[in-house]
């Protein structure tokens, strides 16, 4: 087992997660409540990621990152070979999931209470925290998950822009394929074995966050109660 | 705050329909009547901010809520600063939060919040369910906890949008007057929106008749049965055997109408012989005579002879269709119970009589002809069922 490019993994799967939560929720809610004649455009462009092959993706950072790229001509900011691009890499092929899964949740709170919540003296900053984000926090949450799965197991583009080196930059999967190059196939196996059970796990939990029947629609009339009602009332 | 006032007066085009209300509301229930579609909706969320008219003027006393007007400044105080209690037709309780939460809910911050939201919660009858979340109520419940929940803002202003149209009737008649305590206790300006001419009368002092984006009257419950502005009210309202008639004579004492043939006398009006005139006769106004018996005084003029068309049994009042000598069909109300059950089967020959005062002339110069009649935002806005004419038998 190659404990380093574990520890690695996790590393940058945190660090991506949280990057994918902040800006995915962000992008999504610019998604859902701005009106723009172009939104459709930025939203591919957002969801690009997961159709495009992880060598074109892979470029792409490479001219970001590399020499040329206004990070570094002017900034001197130098990531390529290093963790922090593993991180961009697994952040980008997370977030289109992220931001598809939040979008629909976010659609699915009922305009109604925010109009509500209104009426009750709320700011706009207020509704999001108290009403939109926890109606919402279901596809959310499953929408993180999935984006944070998905930046665990980045292959293609990592193995672009980290360079592969054991130790310093060589995340799991990336580990994985030297593995099986150079026909280690004991190492391996437990690689693929602990890579199959993290994703085992966060797909079970997103399917259990799946919304409940009945729990969060808008209630509506139930009249068998109404001699309860009438009962309770006097 | 003894002498309270809230006053709207604004307007909003929404693609071909155009919203121009003009209202002046006092501590009372005012119930907006209209068909759906009228624009009774809109005119809540422009008071209370949840929509912007394109124009006009929103007060509460002496603070603007909204003015857009040439050379005055714009004001338009968001929604949340301007503390008026909303209660939705869909209840809109939060269904993440259980019921105390949800009364809570404006009081975030506060520090009595907890003991001012039980408080809320033991007046409308429900302490025993402060902690169940809102989808284990029922509606009628769910309703007084959204009523609660705008309490808790201490409004002045409370609105209700079409709030009880999914409940039971039994659970909506103990809403009303659940409220209509409340608007007395405290005072409030309340404005009850519903297209339920029943729930008009349940809960209502006053009455603002929406047709079309337009307000066509407003006017105390028994005033506007009894002048009704103009014809469209009495579409609205549902009002049978409206007739056309031209004015034979106008005096002091009465008015002598032509009705296509048939003489008919109603209280004086200024209206110039010659004149043309729409009117209408209440149909429980309308009396059916027993034929063995002396007239009463009240009814000694107006008397016409007809013939039975259809009777349709009613729960206190039957509804009888009665073809006149002249052809023309008239909708009776007849009380289910009397001293003597009259014989009323279809074919039937009866005398009827009608009071002075039981034809309502409705004055044509108030009568705004057509000004919107080519231009309806609502799909079907003659849909009523209960929307009656007199009708012409001539292809019977």
């Amino acid at each position: 087992m190659n404990w380093p490019a574990f520890w690695l993994s996790l590393q940058v799967t945190a660090i991506a997660t949280i990057a994918i939560l902040i800006v995915g929720l962000a992008a999504a809610l610019f998604l859902t409540r701005v009106r723009l004649p172009g939104l459709i455009l930025i939203e591919t462009i957002i969801l690009l990621p997961l159709v495009l092959p992880p060598s074109v993706l892979g470029y792409y950072l490479l001219l970001l990152l590399g020499r040329g790229s206004p990070l570094v001509e002017w900034f001197n900011i130098r990531l390529l070979f290093t963790l922090p691009a593993a991180v961009i890499a697994a952040t980008i092929t997370g977030l289109p999931l992220m931001v598809q899964s939040t979008r629909a949740a976010l659609s699915t709170v009922d305009p109604v209470l925010e109009n509500a919540a209104r009426t009750l003296g709320s700011s706009e900053i207020e509704i999001l925290w108290r009403i939109t984000i926890p109606l919402a926090r279901r596809g959310i949450l499953a929408g993180l998950i999935l984006g944070g799965a998905r930046a665990l197991g980045e292959f293609g583009a990592t193995l672009m822009v980290t360079g592969n080196i054991p130790g310093r930059t060589q995340t799991l999967p990336v580990a994985i394929y030297d593995a099986v190059q150079s026909q280690r196939y004991a190492d391996a196996h437990l690689m693929v074995l602990v890579m199959t059970g993290l994703a085992f796990v966060g797909l079970f939990w997103v399917r259990r966050l799946e919304p409940p029947p009945e729990q969060y629609r808008a209630a509506t009339t139930r009249t068998e109660e109404v001699h309860d009602e009438l009962a309770a009332s006097h | 705050m003894t002498n309270s006032q809230l006053h709207i007066d604004i307007e909003k085009r929404l693609g071909t329909f155009s919203l121009q209300i003009e209202l002046s509301v006092r501590p009372e229930i005012l119930v907006l009547f209209g068909p759906s579609g009228s624009g009774k909706t809109q005119t809540l969320q422009a008071i209370a901010g949840l929509m912007t008219p394109d124009s006009g003027t929103i007060a509460l006393n002496d603070t603007l809520f909204f003015q857009r007007r040439p050379a005055l400044p714009l004001i338009n105080v968001p929604a949340r600063k301007r503390c008026i209690g909303y209660v939705f037709q869909q209840y809109a309780l939060f269904p993440h939060l259980t019921v105390l939460e949800n009364i809570a809910y404006p009081m975030a911050g506060q520090r009595d919040a907890h003991q001012r939201a039980l408080t809320l919660l033991e007046r409308i009858r429900l302490p025993h369910l402060a902690h169940r979340m809102p989808h284990q109520l029922s509606g009628g419940q769910q309703q007084r906890v959204a009523i609660a929940r705008a309490l808790a803002t201490n409004p002045r202003v409370l609105l209700f949008d079409e709030s009880f149209s999914a409940l039971d009737r039994v659970i909506r008649d103990q809403l009303h007057a659940d409220i209509r305590t409340l608007q007395a206790e405290e005072q409030l300006i309340v404005l009850y929106v519903t297209h339920n001419l029943d729930d008009a009368f349940a809960i209502g002092h006053r009455l603002a008749i929406i047709h079309n984006g337009h307000v066509e009257q407003v006017a105390t419950l028994d005033d506007v049965f009894v002048h009704p502005a103009n014809r469209r009210v009495l579409d609205i309202l549902g009002i049978p055997n409206i007739i056309h008639t031209r004015v034979i004579e106008s005096s002091t004492a009465r008015l002598l109408l032509d009705w296509d043939g048939l003489m008919l006398e109603s209280m004086p009006l200024d209206c110039p012989p010659g004149s043309e005139v729409t009117a209408c006769i209440r149909p429980e106004d309308i009396r059916v005579l027993y034929p063995d018996r002396p007239v009463s005084h009240v009814v000694q003029q107006n008397y016409l002879d007809g013939t039975i068309v259809e009777r349709r049994p009613g729960r206190h009042m039957h509804r009888l269709r009665v073809a006149l000598s002249d052809r023309h069909v008239v909708e009776i109300d007849h009380p289910t119970r009397t001293y003597t059950n009259l014989p009323l089967p279809p074919g039937a020959a009866v005398k009827l009589a009608l009071r002075k005062e039981s034809i309502i002339v409705i004055p044509s110069r108030h009568d705004r002809q057509g000004h919107t009649s080519h231009q309806h935002y609502d799909p079907k806005p003659h849909s009523n069922p209960t929307h009656h004419h007199v009708h012409h038998e001539h292809n019977a």
